[in-house]
């Protein structure tokens, strides 16, 4: 496990392609929504959370989609399965290194958009970056199990939006509410940041046990 | 070879005509028995099609939850079957749910949607309904399909409370309790029995339809392997 | 009361549609059925003559 990890964290060391492109589309989408909005709308905490976590779950569906991409093209998926290892043990060295790149991308995001937004720095020091994380980590463990389906159907660009984003409603209310209170200074470790931590574990856990059913030939 | 199944031809030969007199009698009673809802007036008679509906949806959905655990425990064919069938079927209801919802809605609200909890929810599951018809129809009919849209129907059903827990929360709760007038009762429960018939009745026509459909395709693999 | 009638004539329609699609599926079955049977009786026929 820690070995698929290692060797994914090192193809992105040796190009930086995955990274640097999710970067810059996570900027350009905030970038967009900011032409979108009025500079009043802007100021407010709750379109401040909302953007952030909009930038993160659709540049984040590509990172995904972009992991499970280069196994396929490169049938490195079936030399994988041949090794005998344990399929959640795959699971969680993919879903493991989209948590490490979806925190990069985050840790220079979230601060700029802050920043572009004109929003307080001071108030979210510890909560963010903890906010943030659990965030990618639902994200992560059921967009992992999904882009494992989708890649290897007809239309996988299409079909992985369309089966991820309905599901993962739970975990975009519940981020945007606690970042929006977290950004507002107000108490946000209440039922919502509950609700998400629920989604991290049982998705982490479900994907953890369904990817054998997912990835066996 | 695998031949239809035929142990409820009895069943088969019942229903369509169960279902046409539930039916029956389900308008009947929605259009002559029941009396008027006093504030709302006639257009609540929608509700007695409208709530059935739902149900059948989330039925629906419950079937294809089932279903698809079962197909993942014993990789039985009929399983995975029935699972498509009832998602299709689920769909179904639940665009019924969603066109009907706001023909009530506009004359009593004003508007034509609201994200009212419940209906929010109700587009949240027809979209993935949508995700997993649509899955099947891309990824084509091979055993390895028929998995992961087990999985999918699986991670679907486990993700229902967590949405229906959050989007209660998110527009707070409306506590909808009325006292129903026992004419009401009764034909809300007539018409939900006569709504289990047309779902019963419409998912036993497709589960056949499809085992046909594996059959066919054996036969042909046959033939042509024959000739 | 014409949103009660739009909202019944949906359900009809919609249900009725989907029933639709079933027979219509099944007859495209059945077609199959029928070039199958024709094909394996060409071949019997091959096979006696």
């Amino acid at each position: 496990m820690w070995a698929i990890l290692w060797k994914d964290l090192l193809l992105e060391l040796r190009t930086k392609e995955r990274v640097s492109s999710l970067l810059v589309l996570a900027l350009l989408i905030i970038l967009v929504f900011v032409f979108a909005l009025t500079p009043e709308q802007l100021h407010q905490p709750a379109f401040g959370s909302a953007l952030l976590w909009v930038a993160l779950v659709f540049a984040g569906m590509l990172s995904i989609q972009r992991a499970f991409i280069l196994e396929q093209e490169r049938n490195c998926f079936a030399g994988l399965l041949l090794c005998p290892i344990d399929p959640g043990q795959v699971f969680f060295a993919k879903f493991l290194s989209n948590v490490c790149f979806l925190a990069i991308v985050e840790a220079v995001v979230a601060p700029l958009t802050l920043a572009l937004l004109g929003l307080p720095f001071s108030v979210s020091l510890l909560g963010l970056p903890l906010v943030l994380l659990c965030g990618i980590v639902g994200f992560s463990a059921l967009g992992t199990l999904c882009a494992a389906i989708a890649v290897r159907t007809r239309a996988r660009e299409i079909i992985l939006p369309l089966m991820l984003l309905p599901l993962l409603v739970p975990l975009f209310i519940a981020a945007v509410n606690v970042t929006g209170a977290l950004l507002a200074g107000e108490v946000w470790t209440g039922t919502w940041f509950r609700i998400l931590i629920a989604f991290d574990v049982i998705f982490v856990v479900t994907g953890w046990l369904a990817f054998g059913f997912v990835v066996q030939e | 070879m695998k031949t239809v199944t035929t142990h409820s031809g009895l069943v088969d030969s019942f229903l369509p005509w169960l279902t046409c007199v539930a039916m029956l009698a389900a308008l009947a009673m929605v259009f002559l028995y029941v009396p008027n809802e006093r504030v709302q007036g006639e257009v609540q008679r929608i509700f007695y099609f409208h709530l059935p509906s739902a149900w059948m949806a989330f039925l629906g959905f419950f079937i294809v939850a089932g279903a698809s655990a079962a197909f993942l425990w014993q990789g039985k064919r009929s399983a995975d079957l029935l699972a498509r069938a009832a998602a299709e079927l689920g769909m179904v209801f639940c665009s019924l749910v969603l066109l009907t919802g706001p023909l009530w809605a506009r004359p009593i609200w004003g508007v034509w949607w609201t994200w009212d909890p419940r209906l929010t929810m109700t587009l949240v599951l027809w979209l993935i309904y949508a995700a997993y018809v649509l899955l099947r129809v891309f990824a084509g009919d091979t055993e390895t399909v028929a998995r992961y849209a087990a999985v999918l129907g699986i991670v679907g059903v486990i993700d229902i409370p967590l949405i229906y827990i959050s989007i209660r929360l998110w527009r707070g709760i409306h506590p909808k309790v009325e006292q129903m007038a026992p004419e009401m009762a009764w034909t809300l429960l007539v018409c939900t029995g006569a709504f289990v018939c047309v779902f019963t009745w419409l998912l036993r026509l497709r589960v056949r339809s499809l085992h046909l459909h594996d059959e066919i395709r054996a036969l042909r693999q046959h033939v042509v392997a024959a000739s | 009361m014409p949103y009660l009638f739009a909202a019944f004539s949906v359900v009809w329609i919609v249900i009725f549609l989907y029933a639709l699609s079933i027979s219509r599926r099944q007859q495209e079955l059945s077609r199959e059925v029928e070039t199958l049977r024709r094909m394996t009786e060409e071949k019997t026929n091959t096979e006696s003559s």
